[in-house]
């Protein structure tokens, strides 16, 4: 092969090396095995990133904090008498303590909930994209198409006349894909909730939870098998302690809906660290539009530079040409 | 010349040895086949990650990190046969209604239950028992949690009484890193 020759095929040269590199990318960052677990992560999340189940867990969190709150006010109020003073002391240091405790977990928990509240929007931007399993794969096959329509570009030089335009065919979808699927506004979205679940989806913040679930639990037990019980001991009858603390009533009413509610937010939380952690060790997700709208324009350049150089008639046959089997050597 | 020591050597061998051999199943494991009744003193602790005990204020005990059990209506664990989950397993509020092993016991405001998914078997050598309980799980809350694990303990012949113990932690849900602590304790009943 000439200089000459040699130089007439780069454009070739240069779709092999973006079909390759289209093709080695997903393998490069690992996404055939972490874009699953992102897939996983986004479903495992769907159950409880709704408007309604979040709502419903700050509604939960009220339940326990108005409990605690008139649990408080019920240990005053009976302690002002001589009697329900003596017959509640034994509950209020320990109901004090919860009160305590409960003033970090709802800090804490409550903050996360309007994290993740304010992060919805953002999450059913992703969840509105293809699976992410199917991510890696729209790397791969425009790369193989792109590998394919070079190896026979330079091995059937006559044929690249028509397989450029195929060359343009693909390079425009990859332009339009990123737009058609939304991804110029999507992925914003899901890097920004990214990088809120970044200090939640932690092991270290799950051992967080945990604890709290464990204050809660320990709590709600406060509230129905103590504090209730020596108010009804009191001179309040049954009546007047649900008029007065009507949460203390209601937390131990909604105890089991809280505890079917929660307890599964927090497997979810714990099942899928793992895959936050291989979906967040990718390339941030602002640039994946990118990665297929710049192949996509490289390609179409290519495609119509070779047909520009094609283009020039009969007096350019014999010059040094890209689709010219003679400077090619591949006849 | 022939060692006059040999005879005698030999005959010592052989006379330990045939007690020995004559003795070798008594001291070989043997298997359990029977229920393990769940009696006093019998209990769960979740041990949280960082240490320390999760309190069940619903625990009958007075150190609230013991969640007391006691035999179900199968009797307790059953040698050689599945204990498993009824169908549906859990009623609508999550509580489980696996009520053979052991009579489903408050947690938190929510009844557990456990199940058995594979035959667990016991064998006794001496007065020490294996037990291959690795299908053990615990049901609680519209979830089912691994708790089996082998298991060891002492038993009586005079007595049948047993105990066992073990501890398994648990990976993902919930509960990911607590470990649950068991002990059971009661007779035996052989089938």
């Amino acid at each position: 092969m000439t200089p000459v020759a040699a130089r007439s095929r780069w454009p070739l040269a240069v779709l092999a090396v973006i079909g390759i590199g289209m093709i080695l990318a997903p393998v490069a960052f690992g996404m055939f095995s972490k874009a699953p677990d992102g897939a996983s992560m986004m479903s495992s999340f769907s159950p409880f990133m709704t408007r309604n189940r979040l709502d419903g867990f700050q509604a939960d969190m009220r339940d326990i904090a108005n409990a605690v709150r008139q649990g408080q006010e019920a240990i005053r109020d009976t302690g002002r008498a001589a009697a329900g003073g003596r017959i509640v002391a034994h509950v209020a240091p320990q109901f004090h303590a919860f009160a305590r405790q409960w003033r970090a977990v709802s800090s804490d928990m409550g903050g996360m909930l309007v994290k993740i509240k304010g992060n919805l929007p953002n999450y059913q931007a992703m969840a509105a994209l293809p699976s992410f399993s199917l991510f890696p794969w729209f790397f791969v096959i425009p790369g193989v198409i792109l590998l394919i329509l070079a190896a026979v570009g330079l091995a059937r030089a006559g044929a690249w006349r028509a397989l450029r335009w195929g060359a343009v065919v693909l390079g425009v979808a990859l332009v339009l894909a990123p737009v058609a699927i939304g991804l110029f506004s999507r992925a914003p979205k899901g890097a920004q909730m990214m990088s809120t679940f970044k200090t939640i989806e932690t092991r270290h913040h799950l051992r967080r939870i945990q604890s709290y679930f464990g204050e809660m639990a320990a709590g709600q037990g406060l509230v129905q098998l103590q504090l209730l019980p020596a108010l009804r001991h009191t001179d309040l009858s049954a009546a007047q302690i649900q008029a007065r603390y009507p949460a203390l009533n209601t937390l131990d009413t909604n105890w089991v809906h809280i505890l079917n509610d929660m307890t599964p937010m927090i497997g979810a939380m714990s099942n899928n660290i793992v895959n936050y952690q291989a979906i967040s060790s990718l390339p941030s997700f602002r640039l994946f539009p990118w990665f297929f709208l710049l192949p996509g324009v490289i390609v179409i350049l290519i495609a119509l530079l070779g047909d520009t150089r094609r283009g020039r008639g009969a007096a350019d046959r014999g010059r040094p040409s890209v689709l010219n089997p003679i400077n090619q050597g591949v006849t | 010349m022939t060692n006059p020591f040999k005879p005698r050597l030999i005959a010592v061998i052989v006379a330990a040895a045939v007690p020995m051999i004559a003795t070798a199943p008594a001291l070989a494991a043997q298997e359990l086949n029977g229920v393990f009744h769940i009696g006093a003193g019998s209990y769960i602790r979740m041990g949280t990650p960082g240490g320390g005990f999760f309190p069940n204020p619903y625990s009958k005990d007075s150190h609230k990190s013991y969640t007391l059990i006691t035999s179900g209506v199968g009797g307790g664990i059953r040698s050689g046969v599945t204990q498993n989950a009824p169908s549906p397993p859990f009623d609508r509020h999550g509580n489980s209604r696996a009520n053979s092993i052991i009579t489903p016991t408050n947690f938190t405001g929510i009844l557990f239950g456990a199940i058995t998914t594979v035959a667990p078997s016991f064998t006794l050598s001496g007065d020490t028992i294996t037990g291959h309980l690795r299908h053990l799980y615990a049901q609680w809350n519209k979830q089912t949690f691994l708790q089996g694990n082998t298991v060891y303990g002492t038993y009586n012949r005079h007595t049948r009484h047993y105990t066992l113990a073990w501890h398994t932690e648990v990976y993902n849900g919930p509960f990911d890193g607590y470990t649950g602590y068991w002990r059971l304790s009661g007779t035996f009943s052989p089938y």
